[in-house]
């Protein structure tokens, strides 16, 4: 229970740090939200006149305080480029970001699992290996262009640029996520794979397993009664680290296939200086990955309580 | 250690040809890179024209062998950035521990909370995007953190190791000590550290270009061709093509010489 | 192990407690919808959306930040908003201006009175009548200096007394007369209570706003009250794609039926099924260059400039060869102002180039800069060929590319540049609009060019009440623009339209924007 109550006590110092530097950054960045409002239209006088009204004159702890005191009431105040609550504008998108990141992390898992175990029993170790190098070595856009060529523009199974919305239609939503999904997950499972395949491996290698096998049992019955409870401690840690890399992903592969999600959000809104979305987004992206690490921390513990007393 | 090691091998090959191609692009390319009407607009892959050429005319290869060579300057420069200081503050908080330790690799922790691209991206946006400059600083200071961890915790396990332990009876000096008796026994992790880095840095890079938030024209890297491959996939996809798997070679290359090197280090699989 | 598993689940639902708050409770991103069953449902496939009456447009950008039309910065704001708002007056397709929220006006003999006769029964989409005092609201708000700062001022009704007199009738006193002062009261009345403009706005236009969802669409719904002559089309959907291999993609996939502003490259791949309307974007584009700025306040550099680039490659290298030669900073549209005689005032000479060069102080070339706004792939075109025809003069020029937000700060309003390729449109149909930017006071003045005839033509033009004497006038500063080399001219750019066949009816306006109203299905 200490356990818990500690890491969780480390997530929100660690999410007041990163909110507090955001805001601090953004701060400091020359560019003006008022004056890029005003656009071609701006005049010294109207951009003073603007940033008064935006409130933006006053001194940044002062705002950071107000903005956090809004976020535990759950008004993340509103956006500069949509005069929208920020919560509202961004709820559908984080949906989006949420189905692309569970879709690409289920594929990865269904993929890379039984990919891994196969390819624990030691044989073609060069094939294996590059293939694995070759599949971690193609960046997720450059997939992602290459599927929308050959999946949306000659075979026709989705229209890229043209996200139906979960909304509308769940189904066809679903297709095209699967497809920016796959262009995320190739580089991850090579990379599963090749965890997996070393952590079976190195452990089938361990005395007991040597001695289990010598004493007459079954490899296969070691392999799935032993070795592979053995090994659950870090892959678990490392589908953690995976749930955080894939929204990195899909920061990135959203922009490929237009996807309306918190990725493409954050990328128009700091050119367009809108610091409360970024500064939320930033917030929620943070939160995604170190909960993804706390979760696969408490999930490890629950597996194998010695955890708690070593490790981190 | 008669075992075979191909990976070392064809993984140097690779980037061997890759290096000596960007080499050659300083001094010489089959045409101007930036020259309109080099050839007819919009060719396939041709003799003449090994990669086809885009929209305007201009040589494909020619523009690839300068892309690759500024995305191959950048993610260099950005792991001897990382490498570098990352490594000398992981020394040194791991081999002195105390106070100053906690609070670094506290501070390491918050930096990794941030998906390395968005962290990318939030200091290049402080620093004002284009220029290579501050893409080599952005990125160089992402990949600070995971090279002082792994520093410091190599140099925090040989703290008590009897050589060093030795060497401190015998009066040599810290600094001394970190340079001339640790260092070289960190490099069988380091080495293979720095080429995945080096990947790490070619991606980012690339997907900052992609973004156009990384380097723009003129110095035009990968990523940035391939964004702008990209809108003319219909009626050029050997542009995208040609890009792509530049950027896909020079990765594949140097993750072969890093596993290589791993498996000569004698790490697992 | 079970109190372990219980801890856990705890800790998740607080986790996912956090988390939600994040999310924030409402899962609904579209703002004003007057009725959310019509804003969800959207029609499948062109057919039927045919049938139904139903449109997908393609545009390229997002909308501002406000749809309030007084706070309007975007010229992509304009084009589709032009469908929900209306003035007194309406421009039409041939630059006329027609009566809408008025039904008739007088101008006194002086020139300095106009009265306005209000249609009767015109009414908001929020079912509100429109009143004299909303236009006199509406005018004043854009007049008035105290007005909220990101209001829009428009200094032609600055110092006009307006009143009420009857009840259906608006009146401005001016105090100069001012031959285009029509042209700003085109200018969207809006209802004088109605607070929610900025994200669910009301006028008087043949379409209303229905919802807005950020990047991904806006939506709008014939307004069955309107006073005019109703459209065919029921709804019509705004779709923002930003990418630019998805246009052709959404076109041919079904997903849009017109696309506005496409390239060349884009018209030759678009297949069948489709017909292509050309007219011209309305707009000069120019390598705009830093008056006040070494070199180029030297009116010979300059010029050296202007004959080492050929406009005509660049047309046939970026743009195949479509687009309008222009000569200095009007355009065609502009049939009464537009001087066709500048458009050759200078031809692609390099000898001569380097000649002027050389008397300028420059045999060798020089270094500069040109700052292009990167989200303009035709701009950047444009300026990658120049970039190339200037290292035959010796000019080595480096393209440095920027976003939108940061030209409009640091090139356009702080003037921080050496030389730019971007287009300058007009907000109005007014030649003033056009050529006021140039006058060295000016606020928009952002090339710096300080040339004392020019000021003193502008003046004279001002005070003039001859309608052809003040073209007189507007050309001459035109044609002083051309000898002076204020900028390098080099088009108005080809604008093609995708429609997909079955539809008919877009037309060019001398302004940009997209008229709904007279889109139709053909049976």
């Amino acid at each position: 229970m200490r356990y818990t109550a500690r890491k969780i006590l480390t997530l929100l110092v660690t999410m007041l740090v990163v909110s507090l530097l955001t805001f601090a950054a953004f701060d400091m960045i020359s560019g003006d939200p008022a004056a890029t409002l005003l656009g071609t239209q701006a005049t010294p006088e109207k951009v003073e006149a603007l940033r008064t009204e935006m409130g933006l004159n006053r001194p940044m702890l002062v705002r950071y305080g107000e903005w956090l005191a809004g976020f535990f009431t759950g008004n993340l105040g509103v956006s500069f480029q949509y005069r929208q609550p920020v919560q509202a504008l961004l709820g559908p998108k984080m949906l989006v970001t949420l189905c692309l990141s569970l879709v690409s992390f289920v594929l990865i898992v269904v993929v890379s699992l039984p990919l891994g175990l196969l390819s624990a029993n030691g044989k073609l170790d060069g094939l294996h290996t590059f293939l694995n190098q070759f599949c971690m070595a193609v960046p997720p856009f450059f997939t992602g262009i290459l599927i929308s060529w050959c999946f949306g523009i000659c075979l026709r199974a989705f229209v890229p640029g043209d996200f139906p919305g979960l909304d509308r239609n769940l189904g066809k939503s679903l297709v095209y996520l699967f497809f920016a999904a796959v262009s995320i997950a190739i580089p991850r499972v090579a990379m599963t794979v090749r965890m997996l395949r070393s952590t079976v491996i190195s452990e089938m290698n361990k005395p007991y397993v040597r001695t289990a096998i010598a004493r007459g049992n079954d490899r296969r019955q070691v392999l799935w009664g032993h070795v592979l409870k053995n090994s659950l401690v870090p892959t678990v840690t490392f589908l953690g680290q995976t749930m955080a890399e894939i929204v990195a992903g899909s920061i990135v592969v959203e922009q490929v296939f237009s996807v309306p999600g918190l990725g493409r959000m954050l990328v128009a809104s700091i050119s367009s200086q809108d610091y409360p979305v970024v500064e939320a987004i930033v917030v929620i992206l943070a939160f995604w990955v170190v909960l993804s690490g706390t979760l696969a921390d408490l999930v490890n513990r629950c597996i194998d309580p010695r955890m708690g007393g070593i490790g981190k | 250690m008669k075992k075979r090691n191909p990976y070392l091998t064809v993984g140097l090959v690779m980037t061997g040809i890759l290096t000596a191609l960007i080499v050659l692009g300083f001094f010489w390319t089959p045409y101007d890179p930036n020259a309109m009407a080099a050839g007819p607009k919009l060719t396939g892959p041709s003799l003449a024209h090994l990669m086809g050429t885009d929209s305007f005319g201009r040589d494909i290869f020619s523009r690839v062998l300068k892309g690759a060579g500024t995305t191959y300057g950048i993610a260099l420069c950005t792991v001897a950035v990382g490498a570098v200081c990352g490594t000398v503050l992981g020394a040194v908080t791991g081999y002195f521990g105390g106070i100053v330790d906690d609070v670094l690799m506290r501070l390491g922790d918050v930096l990794t909370a941030f998906p390395s691209i968005l962290l990318a991206l939030v200091v290049i946006s402080l620093l004002g995007p284009g220029k290579t400059g501050n893409v080599i600083l952005a990125l160089g200071l992402v990949f600070i953190p995971s090279f002082a961890r792994m520093a410091r915790g190599t140099y925090a396990g040989l703290r008590e190791v009897n050589y060093v332990k030795s060497a401190r009876l015998m009066g040599a000096s810290s600094s001394r000590i970190l340079w001339r008796h640790i260092l070289p026994n960190t490099w069988s992790v380091l080495l293979p550290a720095l080429t995945i880095g080096f990947n790490n840095a070619v991606l980012a890079e690339a997907s900052m270009s992609y973004l156009c938030i990384g380097v723009t024209p003129p110095d035009a890297s990968l990523g940035y061709m391939l964004s702008e491959s990209q809108g003319m996939f219909m009626s050029a996809p050997w542009y995208a093509l040609g890009t792509g798997l530049t950027l896909v070679w020079m990765v594949f290359g140097v993750g072969l010489i890093g596993e290589g090197l791993q498996r000569r280090g004698g790490g697992e699989v | 192990m079970k109190k372990r598993i219980l801890t856990l689940l705890a800790a998740v639902c607080l986790l996912s407690a956090v988390l939600s708050g994040c999310g924030g409770g409402s899962q609904n991103g579209t703002t004003g919808t007057t009725d959310q069953s019509t804003a969800n449902t959207q029609t499948e496939g062109p057919a039927a959306r045919a049938a139904a009456g139903e449109l997908n447009v393609g545009i390229a950008q997002d909308l501002d930040s406000s749809l309030d039309p007084h706070k309007t910065v975007k010229a992509g704001t304009r084009e589709v908003m032009f469908n929900v708002f209306e003035g007194l007056l309406k421009p039409d397709a041939s630059g006329n201006l027609n009566p809408a929220v008025a039904e008739s006006y007088t101008v006194s003999e002086d020139h300095l009175l106009y009265t306005f006769k209000l249609r009767a029964g015109v009414k908001f989409h929020n079912g509100q009548e429109v009143t004299p005092e909303d236009v006199i609201w509406s005018y004043q708000r854009c007049g008035d200096a105290n007005a909220p700062a990101d209001i829009i001022q428009v200094a032609a009704f600055a110092n006009v007394e307006m009143y009420q007199e009857g009840d259906d009738t608006v009146c401005f006193q001016l105090q100069e007369p001012n031959n285009e002062f029509a042209s700003y009261l085109t200018t969207a009345v809006l209802p004088k209570d109605y607070t929610e403009q900025d994200t669910a706005p009301v006028g008087t236009g043949p379409f209303k706003f229905v919802s807005r969802t950020a990047q991904e669409s806006v939506v709008l719904e014939r307004f069955d009250d309107y006073w005019g002559e109703k459209p065919d089309l029921t709804k019509v959907t705004y779709k923002i794609i930003e990418n630019a291999d998805s246009i052709l993609l959404s076109l041919q996939s079904g997903a849009v039926d017109v696309f506005a502003h496409l390239t060349t490259n884009q018209i030759q791949q678009l297949g069948d099924g489709f017909h292509v309307e050309e007219g011209t974007m309305n707009l000069v584009q120019a390598l705009y260059l830093n008056n006040a700025e070494k070199p180029f306040d030297d009116v010979r550099v300059r010029q050296a400039l202007c004959y080492a680039i050929d406009r005509q490659q660049i047309l046939d290298l970026a743009f195949d060869g479509y687009g309008t030669l222009l000569g200095s900073s009007m355009y065609p549209a502009f049939s009464k102002y537009f001087d066709d005689e500048l458009t050759n005032y200078y031809t692609y000479n390099t000898e001569k180039a380097k000649e002027l060069l050389t008397e300028a102080g420059y045999p060798n070339g020089f270094d500069m800069t040109i700052t292009v706004p990167s989200n303009y792939q035709s701009h950047m075109d444009t300026a990658q060929v120049i970039v190339e025809q200037l290292k035959a003069v010796g000019i080595n020029a480096a393209i440095q590319p920027v976003t939108w937000e940061s030209w409009v700060q640091d090139t356009y309003s702080n003037r921080q540049f050496q030389s730019t390729v971007v287009g300058v449109d007009a907000s109005n149909m007014t030649a003033r609009a056009m050529l006021e930017r140039f006058v060295s006071t000016a606020s928009r003045d952002f090339i710096n060019y300080n040339n004392a005839d020019y000021d003193a033509l502008f003046a004279q033009a001002q005070a003039c009440y001859d309608d052809g004497e003040q073209t007189a006038l507007y050309r001459a500063m035109e044609k002083n623009l051309a000898e002076n080399a204020a900028n390098v001219y080099i088009q108005d750019m080809a604008d093609f339209v995708a429609v997909r066949d079955g539809l008919e009816g877009p037309s060019f306006y001398p302004i940009y924007v997209l008229d709904l109203s007279t889109i139709h299905y053909t049976k």
